[in-house]
């Protein structure tokens, strides 16, 4: 009874806290462009708008295009389950799951990609091309990451890996897995959400062809996604896992924020870079990883 | 009824429907009445885990009979029993007496053939009888391969596999003949304590590893598996390679190995992975292209199996088992999704007469059975939970991170490991999306693509069949931990342990979980659109005009990035016609992956030798006067070398 509690709590607040993010970036960038902004709530407006809205589909569509969003949104919920709240731990932690949470999120990306071919329109398929290429840069970073975490802590749970703090690679390590977090949600430099231009765009073109309840729950599994990653790179830095539970939940709300506010500046400051050049910069992020590993393979002592 | 009753079922169950060849019903009963039998008892043996021992005192080739069932075999008979079964029902309307008249009756005999001689090599423990049958699996497999001999491609990839298997034998001559030689007997068995045989495992290795498909020694692979009607493809894929793998996991468990063995394999495993799903992106060709998979996952299996023999050179350490686990249930689950993805493949050729992937498109339609069966095998060979490929990848995964965290030896090299097979998963996901998107979805792009019917019911059934035995290992790994654990014993003793070290129940609940949800979510979404109400409308195509299915984005445009990023491996070329002036008549591009080993280091290499021969051939000529001054010549050496080297 109380497991079925802690999982309905924390499902609750990580599908009603989710849309938050998208409102806070795009707040931020109005504010250092001096707009007023959509309000912060904008994203749940939409939401509830779409549920209601009729859908029009493709006449070159299967079923997989509607069925495709849903599995995604799913297996992201799932993986965000897997993700321990400081010391209150994860509502399901087996070892191993770390991977399967790596797998989770590949899931949902296979699963939205099918969508998008579904359509036969050559611009979600240059997007899904671009997903699942730069995806394969973005998981060598997220692995190597866990591979600094298990070194750390010889644990293979997720729970276990992200309760103490990265140590002395910490910011290695939190940078190479905010490059990861902007990859893998399509933030500026390497894909512009705002863009109205499709032959530019990754993530975005490859739902032009979503609408009603299906787009609902794309937009909702991103925010998701989103959140998720912010909530990893915070707990993968900082030992919330040590703190008792209301500073700990306290810390990560308020690192949540500040990762936020931070992709929001990253957004207003930097422009999007060439399509050459994202594979560059995702392999700096999966070197950060990487030095982030040697430094706590010296950091442990054997 | 024991297990050696049952084998001698499978054998004469067999047998009788190579000479039932001409009579296609017959045959079909025959041979799955045979298949059955070799199933229940192998899993008779995993069940029990008494190992059956047969000899007899029927001598060939001057040696005695000896059949042997152990953990090992039974492991792998299983597959074969399922793979066949299920090739033998789907080759009964794919390859029919009536489509094709001439090689039919002659193609299920070579089939039996291949089945029965498989059955024996994972039987035999006589060197001598392994060599004999292993020869004539490879000669069955041939025939298999060039069955459609009016093409020539079939022919040239059919001869192609006949040299390389053949550069095999002769490695596993030497082999067993050295083994013979150094322990004095043709039997085989288990003989860690003769440090002396190490030595032999390379040749081991160069033989068992050409006939698994190991980069670079694939080169045979590609064609074969393409040309090959494909429930052969099947079978080729889902077994035969998997037959180099089962030497290896035999002799590396019955002999010592150098302790450099598992480096090495656990190098050429990382190798393959990696290269061989690179190349598989390069391709157009959708049978083509899963036979590279069958490279990749030949790679994982042999990461696995690498990293179990270093584990066992370093005193049997537990993520040894892990990794040896992964690797042995990676050997059921690629022989499972891959002999389900090429019938479908099959379907695919059977209706469209095309493996040229960039000429179809949007075959859901009128095959909705089996684009949905190819998505489940694409979901499965990509690795991705609730599926059979994530739980062995998981195993392999876990064995290499408890080896990280252990910072022993092995340590370093399964971090690189770890890497290269989070990288192998994402292409392999990159080509699978590749694959289904260009095929299965989208519109037609050729006229071929828009007559097509789907495959009937002795076609589909193997398909399903397959592919439930991938959800079910997906779902409930637990239930076949077992097996795993009865053939690592028979590996390496130090190894048995009934209960696993991972989690499997764990993780099968959470599978079973995810598969409700998302069947929950999936059908609880449908109805909210179908609530709301559906319109059709084209495609959205940005506001040009006039789209038409050719513009959709195709196989090479695709994977155009990451073939991009492996150039310097692939080397493909490209020929393109740009459009030119203000009307342009005619614009072309066209784009081909060669085979890099085959074409620029085995080829070049062969043809270098002709030309030396050719030159050596113009000595004799047939003119007697010169062959008077080349004894000429030879007298005066002669005669030089006694003056010069003093009359001793």
């Amino acid at each position: 009874m109380i497991v079925a509690l802690d999982i309905f709590l924390r499902l609750a607040a990580w599908l009603l806290l989710a849309p938050l993010l998208p409102g806070i970036i795009n707040k931020v960038k109005a504010w250092v462009a001096g707009r007023r902004g959509p309000p912060v709530l904008q994203l749940y407006f939409d939401l509830a708008k779409l549920w209601r809205k009729g859908v029009v589909l493709s006449t070159a569509v299967s079923p997989a295009h509607v069925i495709g969003p849903a599995v995604a949104w799913v297996a992201i919920i799932v993986a965000a389950l897997l993700l321990p709240i400081g010391p209150a731990g994860a509502s399901l932690s087996f070892r191993g799951d770390a991977l399967l949470f790596v797998y989770l999120l590949a899931f949902a990306r296979f699963c939205i990609a099918l969508a998008a071919l579904d359509t036969g329109s050559a611009f979600e398929g240059m997007g899904v091309a671009r997903e699942v290429s730069y995806a394969v840069l973005s998981e060598a970073a997220i692995i190597t990451a866990l591979l600094t975490l298990c070194v750390q802590t010889s644990s293979v749970a997720l729970a276990t890996m992200l309760a103490p703090s990265a140590g002395a690679g910490a910011a290695l390590l939190a940078a190479g897995l905010f490059g990861v977090l902007l990859a893998e949600n399509c933030r500026v430099p390497f894909d512009d959400p705002n863009t109205h231009l499709e032959l530019t765009m990754i993530h975005e073109v490859m739902v032009l062809d979503h609408s009603g309840p299906p787009l609902a729950a794309i937009l909702h599994g991103a925010s998701l996604k989103l959140l998720l990653f912010a909530v990893l790179l915070t707990e993968a830095v900082l030992p919330l896992g040590k703190l008792s539970l209301l500073p700990a939940i306290g810390a990560l709300l308020a690192s949540v924020f500040v990762v936020t506010i931070a992709i929001g500046l990253v957004e207003s400051l930097l422009a999007r870079l060439a399509f050459r050049r994202v594979p560059l910069l995702l392999t700096t992020a999966f070197l950060f990883c990487l030095f982030a590993l040697l430094v706590a393979w010296k950091g442990v002592a054997p | 009824m024991t297990p050696g009753w049952l084998l001698l079922v499978a054998g004469v169950g067999l047998a009788a429907g190579i000479s039932a060849f001409k009579l296609p019903r017959v045959w079909l009963a025959a041979t799955l009445a045979g298949a059955a039998a070799a199933f229940a008892a192998a899993v008779w043996m995993l069940a029990t885990g008494a190992v059956w021992d047969w000899q007899l005192d029927f001598i060939i080739g001057g040696e005695k009979l000896h059949l042997q069932l152990d953990g090992i075999s039974a492991f792998f008979l299983i597959l074969l029993s399922i793979l066949g079964g299920a090739g033998t029902l789907y080759s009964s309307e794919y390859w029919t007496d009536k489509m094709h008249p001439d090689s039919a009756p002659a193609g299920r005999a070579w089939w039996n053939g291949l089945l029965l001689n498989m059955g024996f090599v994972l039987l035999c423990a006589n060197g001598l009888h392994f060599l004999i049958v292993w020869e004539l699996f490879t000669v069955c497999a041939y025939f298999l391969i060039s069955l459609e001999r009016q093409r020539p491609e079939a022919r040239a990839a059919g001869w192609l596999y006949f040299a390389a298997s053949h550069v095999a034998t002769l490695c596993l001559f030497a082999f067993f003949a050295l083994l013979a030689a150094r322990t004095g007997s043709w039997e085989l068995g288990p003989m860690r304590e003769h440090r002396e045989l190490a030595p032999l495992f390379w040749l081991a290795l160069v033989g068992f590893g050409i006939k698994a498909g190991i980069f670079p020694l694939h080169i045979w692979l590609p064609s074969a598996h393409a040309n090959a009607p494909s429930h052969v493809s099947a079978i080729m894929s889902g077994m035969a390679i998997k037959m180099g793998i089962y030497g290896l996991v035999r002799f590396t468990g019955w002999l010592p190995a150098p302790d450099s063995a598992g480096w090495v394999v656990a190098a050429l495993g990382v190798i393959s992975a990696v290269l061989g799903v690179a190349f598989a992106l390069g391709q157009h060709d959708l049978k083509r292209l899963l036979a590279y998979h069958s490279v990749e996952n030949i790679g994982i299996i042999l990461i696995g199996l690498g990293f179990a023999m270093i584990a066992v050179s370093h005193g049997n350490a537990a993520w040894g088992q892990l990794a040896l686990a992964g690797a042995l249930l990676h050997v059921w689950n690629h022989g499972l999704f891959k002999a389900l993805l090429f019938l479908g493949a099959g379907s695919v050729l059977h209706a469209t007469g095309t493996r040229e992937m960039s000429r179809l498109g949007g075959l859901w339609r009128a095959m909705p059975w089996t684009g949905s069966l190819f998505a489940l095998g694409a979901t499965a060979i990509a690795g991705l939970p609730p599926l059979n490929g994530f739980v062995s990848e998981w195993l392999v995964y876990l064995g290499l991170f408890d080896a990280v965290s252990a910072r022993g030896h092995a340590a370093f090299a399964a971090i690189l490991a770890v890497i290269a097979l989070g990288v192998t998963g994402a292409l392999a996901l990159a080509c699978f999306v590749k694959v289904c998107g260009v095929v299965f979805l989208g519109l037609p792009r050729t006229e071929i693509a828009e007559h097509v019917h789907e495959c009937g019911w002795r076609m589909r059934l193997p398909m399903l069949a397959l592919g439930a035995a991938c959800v079910a290992i997906g779902l409930a790994p637990i239930l076949f931990w077992p097996a795993l654990a009865t053939a690592a014993a028979a590996w390496q003793p130090g190894l048995a342990n009934a209960l696993p070290s991972a989690p499997l129940v764990m993780l099968g609940a959470f599978h079973l979980a995810l598969a409700a949800l998302v069947i929950l979510a999936a059908i609880f979404l449908w109805r909210r659109v179908k609530q709301n109400g559906v319109s059709r409308e084209g495609t959205w195509d940005c506001g040009y005009a006039a789209p038409t299915a050719r513009m959709q984005y195709t196989a090479g445009s695709f994977a155009g990035i990451i073939t991009g990023w492996f150039d310097w491996i692939l080397r493909p070329q490209r020929h393109a016609h740009l459009p030119k002036g203000n009307f342009p008549a005619h614009a072309d591009f066209v784009e081909h992956t060669p085979e890099t080993v085959l074409e620029n280091i085995v080829e070049p290499t062969g043809s270098l030798v002709m030309r030396v021969s050719m030159a050596v051939r113009h000595l004799q000529h047939g003119r007697v006067q010169s062959y008077i001054f080349y004894l000429l010549l030879g007298l005066v050496a002669l005669a030089i070398l006694a003056v010069m080297g003093g009359a001793k």
